[in-house]
C-alpha cells in the first residue's frame, strides 16, 4: 500500500531526513513511534504528498506520486488518503454533518448525490447521530475527533494517516479514539499509519516502526 | 457543499467584520448611486417642465434666472417689460400660437403670487418624454379666480399652509419665508386680503407651488405705488418709471407658446435683435446649460469622491480578507489536506471578495435610495419636482459593474496568498 525507497528530504541547514526503506501492506495498521522531532510527521508529509522528496520514490496504493502533477496530488490526496490530526481541525463554521461533506466535497469518489447519506451514516457510526448539526466548538474534544475520523472515511479513503490522534485526549478519550480508529479501519479494511510518541498508544496497533533514525544532523 | 457556500460559511463566522467591509462599500456605492440618481432625476424633471413653454420673454439681464423665477418658482424675476411688447408678441401670428402675461411680486408664506390672465388656467402642453399632455392647473375644488383678489392655490402651496376655499390672506411683499403667525412686514399689504376660491389638482410640476390671481391683483396691491416687483427688490430704479409707464402697463414676463418647437432659435435670436429692449430665453437650452456647463462639474467632483470611497473599501476588503487568511491559514491547509486544490483555495478566497463587493453593491444601492428618497423630499417641498428615488440606470449599473469588478480584484491578493501557502508548514504551526 505504501512504499518509500531511499527517500530523503533535507530539512535545514544541516538537518536530513532519511528513509532508505519504508513498507506496509494494505489493510496494515502499523504505528509509527518516536520522540519528537524525529521525523515521523515529515514522514507523513512524504507519504501523503504534502512534501515531496529530493530524492527516492514515495509509491502510495501503486502511484509514484513524484509522477503526479500539482493538481494531480490534490486529486489523489482527496480520494486515496484520510487525514487525523491531533487538533482535529475540523472547520469552525461549519456543523459536524458539513465538515464530513467538504472530505468528500474536493474529491469525486462518492457521487454528490450519496453524500448527505454517507455523511450522516458514518456519523451515525461513530456515535454522533445526534450531533450531526452541532457546531464544532460546542462539541466535546472527543467528538471532535470522531468527527474527524467520520471525515477521514467519508471518501472512502484506502490510507488513513493520523499524526498523535490521541495527544490533545484524556486518557478516557484517547481510549475511546483508539478503540474506534481501530475499528472502522478493520471494518472498512482502510490501511492506518498512526504517528505517536506513546509507547502505550503505538503497542496497541500490531505493527510498530522505530523513527528514532530518520533525522540525521551533519557534523558541524 | 459548494465553493461558495465554503466562502459564505467563512464570511458569516466573521460576521462583525464582514459587515463594516460591506458597510465601507455600500457607503460608496450609495454616494455614486444617489449622485447618478438626483442628478438624472432633477435633470429629466427640470427638462420635462421646461417644456410647458417655449420662450420666455422678459426684461434683459440673466436668462437663467429670468426661466427660474418664471418657469420654476424660484429665484428673483429679472425686472419687467412694458405690457405693449407682450401684446407685439400676441399679434405676431407667425411665430406665436399663445402668449401668457405673469406678473411676480408678493408672496404668501413663501409661496408666489402669480398674477396671469385667466386663459393659462388652461394652457396645456405635451410632454416630450412621456409623450402625454400636460395640464398643471386643473381645479380639484373651487373655481379659478374671476375678480380681484380671486386666488387659485397650487397643490403644493395648498398644503403646506393650510389654505382652503373660503379662507382669506394678506401677501407679503418680495420673497419673503414667513413662519406661520409672524408679525407682517411693514408693507404688507392689509388693505387688500386675498380669498382663495379654489384649490388645483397636484402635477407634479413646479406649478403646484404657486398661488394665482388675475394680473391686476397685483397692480392694485402695490396701489401703484411701487409698481410690480422687479429688480426694485434690489433697491434699483422701479421699471415702470426707467419706462416712463404706470405700473398697470407693465409685466414681469411673457411664457411664450410657438407655433412649433421648431421656431424656438430663430424667435428668440428675433426678439433678442429686435429694438423692443427686452430678452427672449428658451428654458430647456438654459436648463441644459445649467447642467453642463455648471453642475456637470458637481457631479464629476462628487463621483470622484464616490470612487475614492470605492478604493478606500476596496482596500478595506483586501486588508480585512488578508487578515482573514493569516488567521485561518489552518483551515486552508486542512482543505489542502482532504484534497482540495490550489486553484479551489483560490476561488474560495475570490467568491469572498465578491459575495462581500455583491452585498455591498445591493446595500449601497438601497441606502442611495433611501438617500434620494429623503433628499426627493426636500426637492418636492422647494421646487415642486417630483424625484423618483428607485430609478436605475445604465450609468449606475455601470457604475456598479465597475465597483463590482474592483471589489473583486481587491481579492486577488489575499487569494493569491492563500493559493501559494506551505500546507505542510501550515499543518505543522498548528
Amino acid at each position: 500500500m505504501v512504499r518509500l525507497e531511499n527517500c530523503s528530504r533535507r530539512l535545514g541547514p544541516g538537518v536530513t531526513f532519511a528513509c532508505p526503506e519504508f513498507h506496509v501492506a494494505p489493510g496494515a495498521q502499523t504505528a509509527l513511534w518516536g520522540p519528537s522531532g524525529c521525523g515521523k510527521s515529515t514522514m507523513l508529509n512524504l507519504i501523503s504528498g504534502l512534501l515531496r522528496p529530493d530524492s527516492g520514490r514515495v509509491v502510495v496504493d501503486g502511484v509514484d506520486i513524484q509522477d503526479l502533477k500539482e493538481g494531480q496530488l490534490d486529486h489523489f490526496r482527496g480520494a486515496h488518503i484520510g487525514f487525523v490530526f491531533q487538533t482535529f481541525n475540523l472547520l469552525a463554521p461549519f456543523t459536524a454533518l458539513q465538515n464530513v461533506l467538504l472530505g468528500m466535497r474536493f474529491s469525486d469518489t462518492v457521487p454528490g448525490r450519496e453524500w448527505k447519506n454517507r455523511a450522516t451514516l458514518l456519523l451515525e457510526r461513530v456515535g454522533l447521530g445526534h450531533r450531526l448539526h452541532s457546531m464544532p466548538q460546542t462539541m466535546s474534544v472527543g467528538e471532535q475527533q470522531r468527527v474527524a475520523i467520520a471525515r477521514a472515511l467519508a471518501n472512502r479513503q484506502k490510507l488513513i494517516v493520523a499524526d498523535e490522534p490521541t495527544g490533545s485526549l484524556d486518557p478516557k478519550n484517547s481510549e475511546a479514539v483508539m478503540d474506534l480508529l481501530l475499528e472502522m479501519c478493520a471494518e472498512e479494511k482502510v490501511t492506518l499509519l498512526l504517528v505517536t510518541h506513546e509507547r502505550s498508544i503505538a503497542e496497541r496497533l500490531p505493527a510498530l516502526w522505530d523513527c528514532s533514525d530518520l533525522v540525521k544532523e551533519a557534523a558541524a | 457543499m459548494t465553493l461558495w457556500r465554503i466562502s459564505w460559511g467563512y464570511l458569516w463566522n466573521r460576521k462583525l467584520t464582514t459587515c463594516l467591509t460591506v458597510l465601507s462599500v455600500a457607503l460608496a456605492v450609495a454616494l455614486i448611486s444617489s449622485v447618478l440618481t438626483l442628478r438624472a432625476e432633477t435633470e429629466d424633471r427640470f427638462v420635462r417642465e421646461s417644456q410647458a413653454f417655449d420662450v420666455v420673454v422678459g426684461a434683459k439681464g440673466s436668462p437663467l434666472q429670468l426661466v427660474l423665477s418664471t418657469v420654476y418658482m424660484m429665484d428673483q424675476p429679472v425686472g419687467n417689460i412694458p405690457i405693449a411688447q407682450y401684446k407685439e408678441l400676441l399679434a405676431d401670428d407667425a411665430y406665436v400660437q399663445a402668449a401668457f402675461p405673469i406678473n411676480l411680486g408678493d408672496t404668501y408664506r413663501g409661496f408666489r403670487l402669480v398674477g396671469v390672465e385667466r386663459k393659462l388656467m388652461d394652457h396645456s402642453w405635451t410632454d416630450m418624454e412621456g409623450a402625454e399632455e400636460r395640464k398643471p392647473f386643473v381645479l380639484d375644488e373651487g373655481r379659478y379666480f374671476d375678480k380681484p383678489f380671486e386666488a387659485v392655490v397650487g397643490a403644493m402651496a395648498a398644503r403646506q399652509t393650510g389654505l382652503k376655499i373660503g379662507d382669506t390672506f394678506i401677501s407679503t411683499h418680495g420673497l419673503i419665508e414667513m413662519p406661520e403667525g409672524a408679525a407682517a412686514p411693514e408693507h404688507d399689504h392689509a388693505k387688500n386680503p386675498y380669498t382663495v376660491v379654489g384649490i388645483l389638482k397636484p402635477s407634479n410640476s413646479p406649478f403646484d407651488r404657486g398661488i394665482y390671481c388675475r394680473l391686476d391683483s397685483v397692480w392694485q396691491a402695490h396701489g401703484g405705488g411701487h409698481g410690480t416687483h422687479g429688480a426694485e427688490e434690489a433697491g434699483d430704479t422701479p421699471d415702470f418709471e426707467e419706462w416712463g409707464l404706470h405700473p398697470e402697463e407693465m409685466v414681469t414676463a411673457v411664457l411664450v407658446q410657438l407655433q412649433s418647437p421648431t421656431q424656438r432659435y430663430e424667435f428668440e435670436g428675433y426678439i433678442n435683435n429686435s429694438p423692443m429692449g427686452v430678452m427672449a430665453a428658451i428654458p430647456i437650452n438654459q436648463i441644459r446649460n445649467l447642467y453642463d456647463k455648471v453642475l456637470g462639474w458637481v457631479k464629476l467632483v462628487l463621483l470622484a469622491v464616490g470612487y475614492l470611497v470605492v478604493v478606500i473599501s476596496a482596500l478595506s476588503i483586501l486588508i480585512g480578507l488578508y487578515l482573514s487568511i493569516l488567521q485561518r491559514r489552518r483551515d486552508l491547509a486542512v482543505m489542502r489536506a482532504l484534497g482540495a486544490s490550489a486553484y479551489e483555495i483560490f476561488g474560495v478566497v475570490l467568491i469572498e471578495a465578491f459575495w462581500v463587493s455583491l452585498l455591498g453593491i445591493l446595500s449601497g444601492w438601497l441606502g442611495g435610495v433611501a438617500v434620494t428618497y429623503a433628499l426627493g423630499q426636500f426637492l418636492t417641498y422647494r421646487f415642486g419636482l417630483v424625484v423618483n428615488a428607485f430609478r436605475l440606470s445604465q450609468d449606475q449599473i455601470a457604475a456598479f459593474f465597475i465597483v463590482w469588478i474592483i471589489g473583486i480584484f481587491a481579492g486577488f491578493l489575499p487569494a493569491w496568498q492563500a493559493y501559494d501557502r506551505d500546507v505542510a508548514r501550515d499543518l505543522a504551526d498548528l
